[in-house]
């Protein structure tokens, strides 16, 4: 879904933001039922963000706001004024992170659309907190993948955090 | 299987991890999607849907949405006059449904699109979609298979005499005589209704350019997909052309061509706009392909020890609307044509019904069929067991098909040459009954819960005709394989990617059949106007008959590199090898040449070629099994696949006595699909596939009430997470066929079809003190409860 573009239509209340995405500050004026994922894939071009559900649900949209993993189909563009964000784009300055590495040795992914809700929430997760095996699917359980059966990511996430003993 | 299926001298990647080539971009968010896609001018697409499951439209008024600002378009059924209804190539043996776009004079299911505004973005098409007013006179519904099997049930449609879309009674005297003279069970099973769910949802984006329609779309096949276009549109299809990005998985549910995409390409052309459709999840509840909703009645003659003499079957499937192209009957004729799995069972009658109700048109989902006749046959062997009382194992063995069996053809005419059905049976025996005994170890002192372990044993028709959907399309693949003048290959083939790992498979055969390094080769799929005219992805089919293809292409290649390379080294041919890209004598890797200079030489200095050869180093071709049978004979006999793949699965559960709830402790799986290409690749599919089989076995439930209002929104439909799948064992056979190149069979749904017959019969063994009937899916908490004396009563 796009925000209203060059021909407006009824007066739709706009709202000012600045925010910091991947370490770029953005400036803009937003519609003010905007989604942020909208906002981020339309207006920003940063379609590596995907909508699985619009709901909240699957997890797809994550992203990382302030630090946190934040479901960005379910807050509004207008929300993030004065805050950081980090889409899976800005994981990596190049290449890709040890994460993504592990993803892509271990066969994490499949068709690759539910990936960047996955990393995204991976990314702001302190693995101590996570013990074992069963501690990296109580880490990703607000994450549906349809096509792995999560083994390929159990592994992934094993090997980036050196837990293949557990494996 | 024929020499012209065959690896190069040197293959170094076919059996090896490759990683895939288009990770780096998917895992850094620049992999671009249908939604991802835009265009300066694009205008979006929002669907207005029927609300009633059954009614005659007595009137669209859609005035004040069209007076919207931004809103360029509102149109219904009326305004598509040049467009034709999906054909039906099937209709000797079908009623027609005569789907159209949007909704004419009548709608079927909640869901059903009946007018679409198209305005400057989706904000503004949602907003006055909801301004959209429609008048139905309500009709009353049919809303199960067994309302609509009732010939006094309201029809769906009036040119039916019935609401059976498909009505096959095969000759059953022998079978009959058979049950007539012995001891016969019946059992009647039931397979809830689930659907694949992809995380992406469907969407499509039309453009014109030059005159041609250009649409990208999630579909499953470019040059299906284009062909269906021109006919309804209806278009030349040279002026068409498909392209498929990246999709988000598809699972037989893309295999459609839906309403949106001729909509968002017939506004395209219209209006001279790019137009886009995005899919909203709550839409792709009840408008994308539902599937399974079967029923299976089983008669079978039992000998004393259990045996199955002879088997009469009834499947019904329920098929919602059944407005959808190609059909969705074929699930059930699948199911019927694996009725007696890997078994002995000489005597198999099975007549099979699809009926029309009034939910979601159903379609393909993977396993498509296959699960249906797994659960209804193994938990039937299980019931057999306990009532003759046999060992359920044993009965087992007394009937799986041994390899000096082999080949055997199955009473409903599948051919299979090859397999490890009692190999990998015992194999997961062996890791269940161990599992088993640990779980009992660590639980069985606890009162409030048991601990059953099931089995399930199964062959799975794979790389099959698409004529059973189609009544039109057969099963061939293609492939395109050009060395460009620096040594780089290109190849093109029809298949398509959703994840499964297409592009990388072909990459790794093409690479080993020529003997280059995989570097060198590019993969082009999924665009009609630069790949030959292939079917695509379904049935597990890709790497077997797309493999075929390429392998045919590529051995041409590989001949005339030889020959300009015998000519330039003064060598004979048959002395030659490739490897990493070079040719030279074998045993010595010096002098050689490079396919560089070869291919400089075939496009570019092509004085310099031997006497008498023609120019070029190309070569298309086509592979299309030949057992493979596209018609059923009078007895209704088939071998409809290329192949057949084999799996055995044991699952060990938990059942909470209290909430009924189930925990899968171990999954064990056994499979055989013959030569593997990418090992990881090939897990991951069964990962994938067991997630979805439990999915279906135990959570996943798409619920209509009386009046088919749509009872279960996606936050209801329980998809497992990481914390509901189990950690999978997965135990390889490898029983390469000798029919199909290089041995492969399909692997893409082994994972799928199991679950529900293994689970089920793991409750039944972990319940056996209650006796219950497990004889529906899913098997979810409530269900489970009230098979538990006491307890039946709790919610
Ligand atoms: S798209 Fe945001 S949670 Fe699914
Ligand atoms: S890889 Fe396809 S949904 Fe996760």
């Amino acid at each position: 879904m796009s925000a209203p573009a060059a021909r407006r239509v009824e007066p739709v209340a706009e709202v000012p933001i600045s925010v910091t995405v991947n370490a770029r500050a953005v400036e803009a004026v937003v519609p003010a039922r905007q989604l942020l994922a909208d906002f981020l894939r339309d207006d920003l071009r940063l379609t590596g963000t995907h909508v699985g559900c619009e709901q909240g649900i699957c997890g797809a949209c994550t992203i990382n706001l302030d630090g946190e993993p934040v479901r960005s189909c379910i807050m509004l563009a207008a929300q993030v004024d004065g805050s950081s964000i980090t889409t899976v784009e800005g994981l990596a300055s190049e290449g890709l992170s040890p994460l993504q590495q592990a993803f892509k040795d271990n066969h994490g992914l499949q068709c690759g659309f539910c990936t960047p809700g996955f990393l995204m929430t991976l990314a702001t997760v302190d693995p101590d907190e996570y013990p074992g095996t069963d501690g990296i699917r109580e880490a990703i359980s607000g994450n549906l993948c349809r096509c792995t059966g999560y083994g390929g990511i159990l592994q992934a996430v094993r090997t980036a955090w050196n837990r293949v003993e557990d494996g | 299987m024929a020499d012209a299926f065959v690896l190069g001298s040197r293959p170094v990647y076919t059996g090896t991890h490759v990683t895939r080539r288009q990770d780096d971009a998917l895992l850094s968010g620049r992999g671009a999607y249908v939604a991802d896609l835009r265009r300066d001018d694009m205008a979006e697409i929002a669907v207005v849907r029927s609300t009633v499951a059954h009614g005659r439209i007595a009137a669209i008024r859609t005035a004040e949405a069209a007076a919207v600002a931004g809103v360029i378009a509102v149109i219904t059924a009326a305004d598509l006059t040049d467009v034709s209804p999906y054909p039906n190539f099937a209709s000797a043996y079908t009623q027609t449904p005569g789907t159209f776009p949007l909704a004419q004079d009548k709608v079927r299911y909640v869901g059903s699109p009946v007018a679409v505004v198209l305005a400057e973005n989706r904000y503004i098409a949602e907003d006055a979609a909801e301004l959209v007013e429609v008048d139905y006179e309500e009709l009353p519904a049919v809303t199960s298979l067994e309302d609509a099997l009732d010939p006094d049930s309201p029809r769906l449609f009036e040119h039916w005499p019935n609401n059976r879309l498909l009505d096959l009674q095969p000759d059953d005297s022998e079978a009959a005589a058979i049950l007539a003279g012995n001891r016969v069970l019946r059992r009647r099973y039931k397979m809830g209704r689930h659907t694949a769910m992809p995380m992406e949802t469907r969407a499509c984006m039309a453009e014109v350019r030059d005159g041609r329609l250009h649409l990208w779309c999630t579909n499953q096949h470019a040059h299906i997909a284009r062909t269906t276009l021109s006919y309804v549109l209806p278009m030349a299809e040279r002026d068409i052309r498909v392209v498929i990005p990246y999709v988000g998985g598809g699972f037989g549910l893309k295999q459609h061509l839906y309403p949106e995409d001729v909509v968002a390409s017939w506004l395209a052309l219209r209006h001279g706009r790019p137009v886009r459709f995005v899919e909203d999840r709550a839409e792709h509840m009840i408008a994308a392909a539902h599937a399974r909703d079967h029923m299976v009645d089983i008669e079978a003659a039992i000998a004393d020890d259990g045996r199955i003499l002879a088997m009469r079957v009834q499947v019904v499937q329920d098929l919602g609307s059944a407005e959808i192209f190609p059909g969705a009957w074929c699930p059930a004729l699948t199911t019927a044509a694996h009725m007696t799995g890997p078994y002995d069972i000489g005597h198999c009658a099975v007549s099979v019904a699809a009926v029309a109700t009034n939910k979601t048109p159903g379609g393909s989902y993977r396993g498509f069929g296959v699960p249906e006749a797994v659960f209804a046959l193994e938990r039937f062997i299980d019931e057999i067991a306990a009532e003759v009382g046999v060992d359920r194992l044993d009965l087992r063995r007394s009937m799986l098909l041994q390899s000096e069996d082999l080949p055997y053809k199955t009473a409903s005419g599948a051919l299979l040459d090859s397999g490890s059905f009692a190999e990998s049976f015992e194999k997961v025996v062996e890791l269940g009954e161990a599992a088993h005994r640990r779980a009992a170890a660590q639980h069985g002192t606890d009162q409030q819960s048991r601990v059953g372990v099931g089995y399930a044993v199964l062959f799975e028709g794979v790389s099959p005709t698409h004529h059973g959907a189609s009544a039109h399309w057969a099963g061939h693949e293609s492939c395109s394989i050009e060395v460009l003048p620096d040594g780089g290959v290109r190849v093109a083939s029809g298949v398509t990617d959703q994840g499964q790992g297409t592009t990388t498979f072909v990459a790794t055969l093409a690479a080993d059949a020529l003997g280059v390094p995989i570097e060198t080769v590019e993969v082009e799929l999924a665009d009609s106007d630069s790949t030959p005219y292939g079917l695509g992805a379904f049935g597990s089919r890709q790497a077997v008959i797309g493999g075929g293809a390429l392998l045919l292409a590529a051995g041409e290649v590989r001949d005339k590199v030889k020959r300009i390379a015998a000519h330039m080294l003064e060598a004979t041919e048959d002395d030659l090898v490739i490897e990493a890209g070079r040719v030279h004598v074998a045993g010595s890797p010096e002098p050689a040449v490079t396919m560089a200079a070869i291919a400089t030489r075939a496009v570019i200095r092509t004085m310099d070629l031997p006497p008498g050869m023609a120019p070029g180093l190309e070569a298309t071709a086509r592979y299309e099994p030949e057992l493979m049978e596209h018609v059923p004979d009078e007895r209704g006999r088939i071998n409809a696949s290329a192949s057949y793949a084999n799996a055995a699965h044991a699952a060990v559960i938990r059942v909470d006595l209290g909430t009924g709830e189930i925990e899968i402790l171990d999954y064990i799986l056994a499979h055989d699909c013959g030569r593997v290409i990418n090992p990881p690749i090939v897990d991951g599919q069964i990962w994938g596939g067991i997630a979805q089989g439990v999915g279906g076995a135990l959570y996943e439930d798409l619920r209509f009430n009386d009046l088919g209002q749509p009872q279960t929104a996606f936050m209801d439909y329980l998809m497992p997470s990481a914390l509901e799948m189990p950690e999978v064992v997965i135990k390889h056979f490898e029983s390469p066929s000798p029919n199909t190149p290089l041995g492969m069979k399909g692997v893409g749904e082994g994972g799928t079809v199991g679950p529900a017959a293994a689970i089920g019969n793991a409750l039944a063994h972990a319940l056996a003190e209650f006796n219950p009937q497990i004889r529906e899916t899913p098997l979810s908490p409530a269900v489970v409860r009230a098979m538990i004396p006491d307890r039946g009563a709790a919610t």
